[in-house]
């Protein structure tokens, strides 16, 4: 019987654990290195000695203090380098060079199952880098807390990304691709989309467009203590997002074809 | 309907990459069982063809059938029976060689993983080294852990890119006992290869391919027979290689005796073949 390939009926829906425990084995093997803990976290902690110590006594923003409102948004901006990078390096590098991942598509598991299991890979990483950011935060921030919205944003958040490193790594014809879409999207969406200072006060044109991307939305919600009508767009656009590049990411790997 | 002879069958197969093309109109069937080689020089669509029959790419015209099964609509079914050797060395390197057998028959659905590791990594030699991070295996050992990956589910069909390119003759010599022993058991093996010697003492019938197409299918045995069984070479007064064909010994010593340079009479061998039938040379 020809299955239409959402559901990996024989595996019960588990079709993805061994894509899955193949990166985190990897990664295991990474986190031995001193050198990857030193990486995920020297770009965040620099951003917040030079923003957060800088104007952190002088800055208050909705009554908040300054590292108050800077951390969320480096847990936010942290956890869509970590889930994006990972996944899109990782994926164009085993497609294009190692071409391990010739060694997945070539096994009876769905497209839906490696998109997951790397999708989920990815929200490891992403919530790995993100959590040294939060015990950062907690040791120099008295205004810094945890939330449900918290939670929820920083999931979606992961997912997101590591859907939309997916894609990237699916499309990118060579490694020095994969640098050109961080520097050209990931970057400016990171110091634009309201990380180091709120976006409310933004020309209505600029406005518009820090509204279109994902990570506004990320910043949003991660702020919020309570479900109001803001948050509730934040997180429409955030699972309007995630689906988005899921199922390209998923019809990505379907249509795979040397 | 389905032959119950024929494992694999191509039919009128072209595949194009930008203005090159890599498999021309191709047909060829491969009996159940059989061990069966994909001779010719780089570029001549092998490993196209390879890629094709194993859910990588598919054709832009013709059928591709393993097991009676059309390959393109029925990828998932084709990969639970097919096992792949490729060309490029996929292991994940810092992966221990019992981790890379470990997710490779998680994805395949090995039953009694464990049990079937520990065999499957003794019969290629590699048990006592199986918590060595790969990295640190030489070539000729990867080269094994990725036939002991292919053969780890017990696949029908065993494609074999270019088995022991880079390795030198005495670690191939050890390659070829590997995939002697893997094609005993009664399944069907392909083998893509440049190597004349290969080719002639793995398989039961070669292909050979230039420019994507097939120029000659037969037994080593019969194709060289079919150009002829002795060679006399010799290097004329202008310092250039000649060679005679000759249907026998008698006729090669006959040509010897008529050249008064310094003569060899040899067997022929499929690098004669391709010669004989192309004008090119496959190394």
């Amino acid at each position: 019987m020809k299955k239409i390939g959402i559901w990996d009926a024989e595996t019960g829906g588990f079709g993805w654990y061994p894509v899955f425990l193949r990166e985190m084995l990897l990664f295991r093997r990474k986190l031995l290195k001193l050198g990857y803990l030193f990486s995920a976290m020297v770009v965040p902690i620099i951003y917040l000695i030079a923003f957060g110590f800088g104007l952190g006594k002088s800055v208050q923003i909705k009554g908040v203090g300054y590292l108050g409102f800077l951390i969320p948004g480096l847990v936010a901006m942290s956890s869509m380098n970590n889930s994006y990078t990972w996944v899109s390096s990782a994926l164009n590098l085993n497609r294009l060079y190692f071409k391990t991942f010739q060694v997945l598509v070539q096994s009876p598991v769905t497209a839906s199952s490696i998109m997951i299991g790397e999708v989920m890979a990815g929200m490891v990483k992403g919530l790995f880098a993100s959590s040294l950011i939060i015990l950062v935060g907690f040791a120099v921030s008295p205004d810094f807390t945890i939330h449900p919205l918290f939670m929820t944003a920083l999931l979606l958040n992961c997912f997101m990304f590591a859907s939309l490193g997916v894609i990237t790594g699916m499309l990118t014809k060579s490694h020095e691709d994969t640098a050109t879409y961080t520097n050209f999207f990931i970057m400016p969406m990171a110091f634009f989309s309201g990380t180091f200072f709120p976006v409310d006060k933004t020309p209505p044109v600029i406005k518009a467009i820090i509204f279109m991307m994902p990570l506004t939305h990320t910043n949003i919600l991660i702020r919020k203590s309570l479900l109001d009508h803001q948050a509730m767009i934040s997180l429409a656009m955030m699972a309007a997002y995630a689906a988005l590049f899921f199922i390209y990411g998923w019809y990505l790997i379907k249509k795979y074809n040397e | 309907m389905v032959n119950d002879a024929c494992m694999i069958e191509l039919r009128d197969v072209t595949k194009h990459y930008g203005k090159i093309r890599a498999v021309n109109n191709l047909s060829l069937s491969i009996r159940r069982g059989e061990v069966f080689g994909l001779l010719g020089p780089n570029g001549a669509g092998k490993t196209t063809t390879i890629k094709l029959l194993t859910t990588l790419s598919r054709p832009d015209a013709g059928v591709c059938r393993i097991a009676g099964m059309d390959v393109h609509q029925n990828s998932l079914e084709i990969r639970k029976i097919i096992g792949v050797v490729p060309q490029e060395n996929n292991l994940d390197k810092e992966l221990t060689a019992h981790e890379n057998l470990l997710i490779y028959g998680m994805l395949h659905h090995v039953q009694n993983r464990n049990e079937k590791i520990s065999e499957t990594l003794k019969m290629v030699g590699l048990w006592d080294r199986k918590n060595t991070v790969v990295s640190g295996f030489s070539g000729g050992m990867q080269r094994r852990l990725l036939i002991a990956r292919a053969l780890l589910p017990a696949p029908s069909v065993l494609f074999l890119d270019e088995p022991s390119i880079g390795l030198d003759p005495q670690i191939r010599r050890q390659m070829w006992d590997v995939i002697r022993k893997t094609g005993i058991d009664g399944r069907t093996v392909i083998i893509t290869t440049h190597y004349i010697e290969e080719a002639e003492a793995l398989c039961d019938r070669v292909c050979i391919l230039a420019k994507g197409k097939l120029i000659a299918l037969d037994t080593p045995e019969q194709l060289k027979r079919s150009v002829g069984d002795h060679i006399v070479e010799y290097v004329d007064t202008q310092g250039r290689l000649v060679q005679h064909i000759c249907k026998s010994r008698e006729e090669a010593h006959d040509i010897a005796r008529q050249e008064n340079s310094s003569v060899t009479i040899r067997k022929s061998n499929l690098e004669d073949v391709f010669i004989k039938l192309t004008g090119g040379r496959i190394e």
